[in-house]
């Protein structure tokens, strides 16, 4: 802000500002009567006096050169001379005359009062930006005001700190060339949103003095004065180059994790491929072994002894196993690969079908059942009828021994987020030194002379249920029975109604 | 089977001397054997049903029943049915299909193709029998195939 080189300020001591009346007036009466000697009459010094006492005096000054002034043209130039008579005709006169100073004085007064409203107003000023600047430099953020024609006109401490130029490297410069700044998109649509709405927020690119890039997130503010035109810009930068970096960081992971999928999912379908192959080509040699082992037993059981006869059966059993062990293994492996389709499941429908899909199994069996109400259960039907069916066909197998057998199939109480479906039979149970071993891939804890089985059935069932979320569990004890609970989270999708 | 004493020709595609032996074992305990027409891949299976190649000079009359294997050489059989199925004169062909896959994914694209009955062969011999006789007594005996089939 300019400096202005006058400065106007009323005296303090009434004694200066009364005593400037005098001597002005005096001066004027001076000057006066010397134009009088050259004939030449002129109030017009008279009022300059005024002017001069009102300007530097006040209003109290002005008033008393005014009727010295008055008194001195009555006194000196009205007829009759060296009188204070003032005759009718000329009262007139002196009220323009009084008029007139009055106007001078007032406009003298409005405009040093002006002038001080200003001279206040530029020194609060100094102190306010003075203290702004200090405030601002203490922050830790970047900021810097540039004008309207991008001119930077204050640059705070953490500009400096940030970019590495000094306020007197960086004022009066323009900070786009500076700072060589990339914008995201075209700098004349920045413009125009900043304009239309005084605001603008967005990620820059700069370069600082050593050459070095930075990201910094940049908002801008629009000063405007007091007749709304745009005269400043404040702008304040955030360095966000780490979190840019994280942020690449964290794509190229993404990439890299995409690019692992990628190869799982080539994995998988080679799984899947392989799997099929298993079905297919596996299962033909196999059918091939057992269907002419049994045209030769047919043909030539009657000709080789008992032994060979016994070696036969032996070859037809193993074919049988492996039969079975190539559809548990095959359904294992689809579990994992499947998609699930979930739908509301009725429990207590699917174990009435179960019930009957097992009835061979039980058949001149005497089993009392005991079924509970069953909760509706949001899953895969197909596989939740292969969860029932092992665990049921399972409590059936190991039921064998006793006369009366005893099978339970109920719903537990679960805490609040899931419910706990169980089967409970007064079996040959386990020792639960094993429980561990339960639900593991070919695992049998009996032989299989006694209980036949391939071993993969509870771990069918631990991949069903840990797919849709849920836990399985076991208890039980040598001779006294066992138990086996299956449980789903209510939340997570999975709807349960008791 | 007096009133059942036309039996249908038998197209039957399959790769494997050792199931062809086996099916046909199963079919003659009730004389149908004897009407089997057995083609290994599933180019001359088209070839035979197309009276062409070295079925040229074979009387242009459908079988009654086509046994397909998935797994062939050459022409496959989801490729066997999808021309059966989509020519005018050969779709009316009664094609079951006689494979060891279990998957999902074949079973599904052979009833979109129109597969008229998808049959698993089970390895337990006497249920691979079984399934054979009845697929046999079924379709070639039992079932009136569509006009245009062989009739002994």
């Amino acid at each position: 802000m300019a400096q202005p080189k006058l400065r106007f300020r009323i005296s303090q001591s009434p004694v200066i500002r009364y005593g400037l009346a005098v001597l002005s007036v005096s001066v004027a009466l001076g000057g006066a009567l010397l134009i009088e000697r050259l004939q030449l009459r002129n109030i017009a010094l008279f009022l300059f006096a005024i002017a001069v006492a009102a300007w530097y005096g006040g209003t109290g000054a002005a008033l008393l050169a005014l009727l010295l002034s008055c008194m001195s043209f009555a006194y000196f130039f009205v007829e009759p001379s060296h009188t204070f008579y003032i005759s009718r005709a000329d009262i007139p006169y002196f009220i323009l005359f009084a008029l007139f100073a009055w106007l001078v004085s007032w406009f003298s007064t409005v405009r040093r009062r002006v002038e001080a409203d200003l001279l206040q107003a530029h020194d609060k000023l100094k102190i306010e930006v003075s203290e702004r600047s200090s405030l601002l430099n203490l922050t830790h953020d970047t900021i810097f005001v540039r004008d309207m024609s991008d001119s930077i006109r204050y640059w705070n401490r953490g500009a400096e700190e940030l970019y590495g130029w000094t306020p007197e490297q960086a004022i009066g410069k323009s900070s786009h060339e500076l700072l060589r700044t990339v914008f995201p998109s075209p700098l004349d649509d920045i413009q125009a949103e900043f304009l239309r709405t005084g605001r603008w927020e967005g990620e820059l690119k700069h370069t600082r003095a050593d050459g070095t890039e930075v990201v910094v997130s940049s908002r801008w503010s629009l000063r405007r004065d007091e007749h709304e035109r745009p005269v400043a810009v404040l702008e304040t930068n955030n360095d966000i180059s780490v979190r840019k970096r994280r942020e690449q960081e964290i794509e190229s992971l993404n990439q890299e994790l995409a690019k692992r999928s990628t190869e799982l999912e080539a994995i998988n379908k080679e799984l899947e491929a392989f799997a099929y192959s298993v079905s297919h080509d596996l299962r033909a040699p196999l059918r091939h072994i057992a269907g002419f082992t049994e045209l030769l037993h047919k043909k030539a059981s009657t000709l080789v002894d008992e032994k060979s006869n016994h070696y036969i059966g032996l070859i037809l059993d193993s074919a049988k196993r492996m039969g079975n062990l190539i559809d548990d293994l095959l359904t294992f492996s689809r579990i994992g690969r499947t998609e699930t389709q979930k739908t509301q499941v009725s429990l207590a429908q699917l174990v009435r079908e179960v019930l009957i899909e097992v009835r061979q199994d039980s058949e001149g069996r005497n089993i009392s059942w005991k079924i509970g109400a069953l909760p509706d259960f949001y899953g895969d039907r197909s596989m939740l009828r292969l969860v029932l069916v092992n665990l049921i066909s399972n409590a059936i197998k190991f039921t064998r021994t006793r006369a009366q057998a005893e099978i339970e199939i109920g719903c537990a109480d679960g805490n609040k987020d899931s419910l706990v479906v169980f089967v409970r039979d007064n079996g040959v149970g386990f020792d639960m030194k094993y429980v561990g071993k339960l639900f593991g891939v070919f695992q049998r804890l009996h032989e299989s002379a006694a209980f036949e089985g391939t071993g993969i059935g509870l771990a069918t069932v631990q991949r069903i249920i840990h797919r849709h979320g849920g836990k399985v569990w076991a208890e039980g004890a040598v001779d006294n029975g066992a138990t086996f609970y299956i449980s789903a989270p209510k939340s997570q999708g999975q709807l349960w109604r008791p | 089977m007096e009133t059942m004493n036309k039996l249908g020709r038998i197209l039957m595609v399959e790769d494997d001397p050792k199931d062809v032996e086996l099916t046909l074992i199963a079919l003659q305990d009730y004389n149908l054997a004897n009407e089997v027409v057995v083609t290994r891949d599933g180019e001359r299976a088209l070839d035979y049903l197309y009276c062409r190649g070295e079925y040229k000079t074979r009387p242009s009359d459908n079988p009654a029943v086509l046994l397909l294997d998935l797994k062939l050489p050459k022409v496959d059989g989801l490729e066997v049915l999808k021309q059966i199925k989509s020519d005018e004169k050969l779709r009316m062909i009664p094609v079951v299909v006689l494979t060891s896959s279990k998957e999902e994914k074949d079973m599904v694209a052979s009833y979109k193709l129109g597969v008229n009955a998808y049959v698993v062969k089970p390895v337990d011999f006497h249920e691979f029998v079984n399934a054979i006789k009845e697929l046999g007594v079924f379709w070639a005996v039992i079932n009136q195939p569509p006009p245009g089939s062989v009739r002994k």
